[in-house]
């Protein structure tokens, strides 16, 4: 079946199989390999882009039901060698991607909470860990990358982070 | 090869020790980092792998014919293909061989074939593969393949195993067990324990878990008829390894025919060192297509197929005083190789867990044994922390019991048994001789830090609000540094694990590190620049780091067992210093001055007395490049390389305390509280170790409340996907409190121990400990991990386990 997407901003037009997954597109047929699949079941969120601003699981979405929508991965978010956004800067302070193969599916997913929450209080740290639940990483144990995100929202507001490596007891230097 | 000791240095306040930002996270935050997954080769075919779907079966016939006939079909191959290949390899014989010269690990019983043609030992054991143009028409061949299988019993315990009428796995090896091991002495253990005012006892189940890196394992053969070379990209934490196991035990192809590149490796934990069947097979099947061969591993093919860890079953017996003072420790084993004998995994389950269970105590007599069994599940392998977690786990649990036992405090009894400070170097009567450490003010630091003190008062507390609260320690020796090559042939590792590194000074003054090890996420791009930062004194923006290409990296190990820092950067460590011994003796020549008068300082030489007489890094970087007026005893050009291989292994050590609140109503378990104090010696970057610790913590966490690899009795991995195996999510964590000390090793240059996996080891002990400590009023004296609610549940209402 014949398929218009926005991928990045970019018109893409294609035919695709009915059974194609959106993560199967955007890896092998457009080459964007910065989404990365770690399973098989929609558990791990490697594979997590925005599908018109929400927040999305590639490997459970259909090409064909994402047609005629905006799809932002992670290539969109900046140019290669490119300046970080604010989110991707705060989390590299926070050294919140260690082999960094779940982080780009992080970064769309914490992208969707710091968009959402840009204009009312700061998320709480629960709020920021429940919102992570879609999201496996092995290395970091999630620590640094709460951080990060606490980083984002307080530099958005201009405030101090209040769970910074730099001002929280929970983690003093090692 | 060189050794060093005993040099532990100050801190110079260089940007050795500095938390530096990591300079690989850039890339890492904009998804542009290559992973196996992410190479696509021009031609690129893909294969899939048919795994089998029982456990233990005599396969009668394969029938192909149908699945080479389906759309994009180019191969498909079955164990007959492949007769003239080795099986794969286990180097790490338990106890040693008898002679290591020549070393020759052909016809290890049991070993595994590339493709299995006539027994299956496990679901997932592969059988056949495809090769098609696209990964959906490969994996739907396999579909295509008929395989008639004649069932056979299946085994999946060790102790099992090892009983008598117990299904046999290879035939080759009797009774299944391929290694009875024990080190410690057991008369003067069997004594005293016979001696004891107190003994306990438990019998313990260290349950089987899987590493599970979010990346699964691939690898893409290349074969270039034009030269006859090979190159294999794959997920592999020891590029050399792989390319000495698969050019000289596997192919049996010249050693120089075959280029191992690692690209971007998204996380190990111990997995990605193995050798796997696929290795061979992309190789094989690129030279007999013509075409680059790509396979990516699913995650329910990683569950079946990716070595696996833990997996003990154990009685493990304690004796000591009235008043607290240990007097021996005991433990019978059995270790559950899974269905083949992987690349290191029957040291790992016995070396390194036995000779660690006496952890940080002074203790006087101590035995372990160890049988090493097969049965009809995934191999074992290395798992963060692997070996040493089991045995704190085993030892912290006993220390707990004792504690309750005569009725101590868990604290004081441990306090009163550590090793005192004025007994280092200490062997520990099982194999390992502990370098360094400071127990108590470690100790100390992590019972303060925790607030042990308050605990009864937070007891009362919590349980106003319908919740028990227990605290639990757990301390720890995790034997790192992997290590002197040939102590590790005296525990029958079969090849060198020293570890390289070459500083390549360009002529503008830039300098390129190469080293031989390989990251999975550690960050080594930042760590080494700035050990050959701080020693040539140079800013380490100047400093680039390349590892993972065996063409291009000078021979060494890869990373494991928390290795790297204290195995490759010491190696950089000494080449800088080298180079800088090279520049003073060149310099004597720049400067005009006699050597003795070159002073080589911040990144520049100066003549002693006479700082305006000086040449700047990049000015000796241009002159060496250029050689004019060197004596023929001096080089030109500035390039050295390091073989490091340490006098002997270094322990970190630490303690971590745990504190969790058990709801009486669900029985589920919450760690509200968590405090580790480390000692990994010096730290070359601070941030990125504390990342390390954060993860191996919740690793840790994983094991004692989540995960568990769950067999059905016959055989099929029930936890094959992860929505059966749990790992830990972000909000099943708190923060963590976390502190160090710091004693330098004296077997490095640096001072440096393992760091990055040494946190997982204690965890698991502390939470079980925690818990039953919640639970103990119940009369409640063990539960087996992993920790469920209902579990949990079922002991609150006081049925036994």
């Amino acid at each position: 079946m014949d398929i218009t997407l926005n991928v990045n901003g970019r018109p893409e037009q294609f035919s695709a199989q009915p059974n194609e997954l959106l993560v199967e597109r955007l890896r092998d047929g457009l080459g964007l390999t910065g989404t990365k699949v770690g399973c098989d079941t929609g558990q791990c969120g490697s594979c997590v882009v925005r599908l018109d601003g929400r927040s999305v699981k590639s490997c459970l979405v259909l090409t064909a039901s994402a047609a005629g929508g905006e799809i932002a991965t992670i290539e969109g978010v900046t140019t290669r060698g490119g300046e970080l956004s604010g989110l991707q800067e705060a989390l590299r302070q926070e050294h919140g991607t260690q082999c960094g193969f779940c982080t780009p599916g992080m970064v769309m997913a914490l992208g969707e909470l710091v968009d959402a929450t840009a204009d009312g209080p700061a998320p709480t740290e629960p709020e920021i860990r429940e919102w992570l639940t879609g999201n496996l990483c092995r290395c970091t144990g999630y620590h640094s990358v709460v951080r990060g995100v606490q980083r984002a929202c307080a530099a958005h507001r201009d405030e101090v982070p209040a769970g910074s490596a730099a001002s929280t007891a929970a983690a003093p230097e090692v | 090869m060189t050794t060093v000791t005993g040099e532990a240095p100050a801190d110079r306040g260089g940007v050795l020790g500095q938390p530096l930002d990591s300079r690989e996270d850039p890339q890492l935050l904009r998804g542009e980092a290559t992973y196996v997954a992410d190479i696509d080769l021009p031609g690129t075919a893909h294969m899939a792998i048919l795994g089998s779907p029982v456990a233990h079966a005599r396969i009668l016939s394969i029938e192909t014919k149908a699945a080479e006939q389906l759309p994009g079909v180019l191969k498909v191959a079955t164990a007959a293909d492949f007769a003239d290949v080795m099986p794969l390899p286990c180097i790490w014989i338990p106890g040693g061989v008898e002679s290591h010269f020549p070393p020759h690990p052909y016809g290890l019983p049991g070993a595994r074939p590339v493709l299995t043609g006539d027994t299956v030992r496990h679901v997932g054991d592969p059988i056949a593969v495809v090769v098609a143009e696209t990964p959906r028409q490969a994996a739907a061949a396999l579909a295509a393949i008929a395989v008639e299988y004649e069932p056979l019993p299946v085994v999946t315990r060790a102790d099992e195993a090892l009983a008598d009428g117990a299904p046999q796995l290879h035939e080759a090896v009797p009774g299944n067990l391929n290694a009875y091991w024990t080190c410690g002495d057991k008369d003067r253990t069997d004594a005293a324990i016979a001696a004891a005012e107190v003994t306990v006892e438990l019998d313990l189940v260290n349950q089987r878990t899987i590493n599970s890196p979010i990346e699964p394992r691939g690898a893409v053969g290349d074969y270039d008829p034009a030269t006859g070379e090979y190159t294999l990209y794959a997920s592999t934490q020891g590029p050399h390894n792989h390319r000495f196991l698969l050019a000289a035990l596997v192919l049996g192809i010249p050693f120089n025919k075959l280029r191992v590149i690692a690209p971007t490796v998204g996380g190990s934990f111990g997995t990605k060192g193995y050798l796997y069947p696929d290795m061979p097979l992309v190789l094989l099947l690129s030279k007999a297509l013509g075409r680059p061969v790509k396979w990516v591993d699913t995650r329910t093919g990683l569950m079946n197929s990716t070595v696996q860890g833990r997996d003990h079953r154990q009685h493990v017996t304690l004796a000591g005083t009235r008043d607290g003072r240990i007097t021996a420790v005991r433990c019978t084993s059995y270790a559950n190789l899974g269905a083949y004998p992987s690349t290191i995994g029957p040291g790992v389950a016995t070396a390194l867990m036995g000779r660690s269970i006496s952890g940080m105590y002074d203790i006087d007599a101590a035995f372990c044994e160890v049988y090493a069994a097969f049965t009809n599940t995934v191999s074992l392998g290395a798992q963060r922390g692997s070996g040493r977690a089991e045995a704190a786990f085993l030892m912290e649990r006993l220390v707990d019991r004792y504690a309750s036992e005569i009725g101590m405090d868990p604290a004081a009894v441990r306090r009163k048994n550590l090793v005192p400070k004025e007994k280092f170097p200490y062997d520990n009567g099982l194999g390992w001789t502990y370098d360094s450490g400071n127990y108590q003010l470690n100790f100390d630091k992590a019972i303060e830090l925790s607030g042990y003190a308050d605990m009864s008062a937070r007891k009362a507390e919590a349980r106003t609000r319908g919740k028990r609260l227990g605290v639990g320690i757990a301390t720890y020796v995790a034997i790192c540094g992997v290590g002197p090559s040939t102590r590790m042939s005296q525990e029958g590792m079969l090849g060198g694990t020293w570890e390289s590194a070459n500083i390549r000074v360009h002529p503008t003054g830039e300098v390129t590190v190469t080293v031989g090890s390989a990251s999975t996420g550690q960050s080594h791009g930042t760590v080494f620049a700035q050990v050959a930062a701080d020693e040539l004194g140079i800013d380490p923006e100047t400093v680039q780091v390349h590892e993972g290409d065996t063409q291009k990296a000078p021979y060494g190990q890869g990373t494991y067992g928390s290795r790297s820092y204290s195995m490759a950067a010491p190696a950089v460590a000494l080449t800088a210093r080298k180079l800088k011994a090279k520049l003073v003796r060149a310099g004597a020549v720049f400067l005009g001055v006699p050597e003795d008068k070159v002073v080589y300082e911040g990144g520049a030489i100066h003549e002693e007395g006479n700082p305006e007489n000086t040449k700047t890094f990049a000015e000796l970087a241009m002159a060496m490049w250029y050689g004019w007026g060197l004596p023929p005893e001096i080089e030109p050009a500035l390039d050295e390389t390091t073989h490091f291989d340490p006098p002997d292994f270094n322990y970190p050590f630490g303690t971590h305390v745990a504190v969790v609140e058990i709801d009486e109503l669900t029985g589920e378990t919450e760690v509200v509280a968590y405090t580790a104090v480390d000692d990994a010696g010096n730290i070359g970057n601070p941030k990125i170790v504390q990342g390390q610790i954060e993860g191996s913590i919740v690793h840790g966490l994983g094991q004692a409340l989540l995960e568990v690899a769950e067999y059905d009795e016959n055989g099929r991995l029930v936890s094959a996907d992860l929505g059966h195996y749990a790992l830990p999510r972000a909000a099943d964590v708190p923060f963590f409190a976390l502190d160090k000390t710091v004693t330098p090793s004296p077997h490095n240059p640096l001072g440096a121990k393992g760091a990055g996996e040494i946190a997982t080891v204690p965890p698991a002990a502390a939470v079980v400990n925690a818990v039953v400590d919640a639970l103990s009023d119940l009369g409640v004296r063990h539960i087996d991990m992993p920790l469920t609610p209902e579990k949990v549940w079922r002991r609150l209402r006081g049925e036994s386990q």
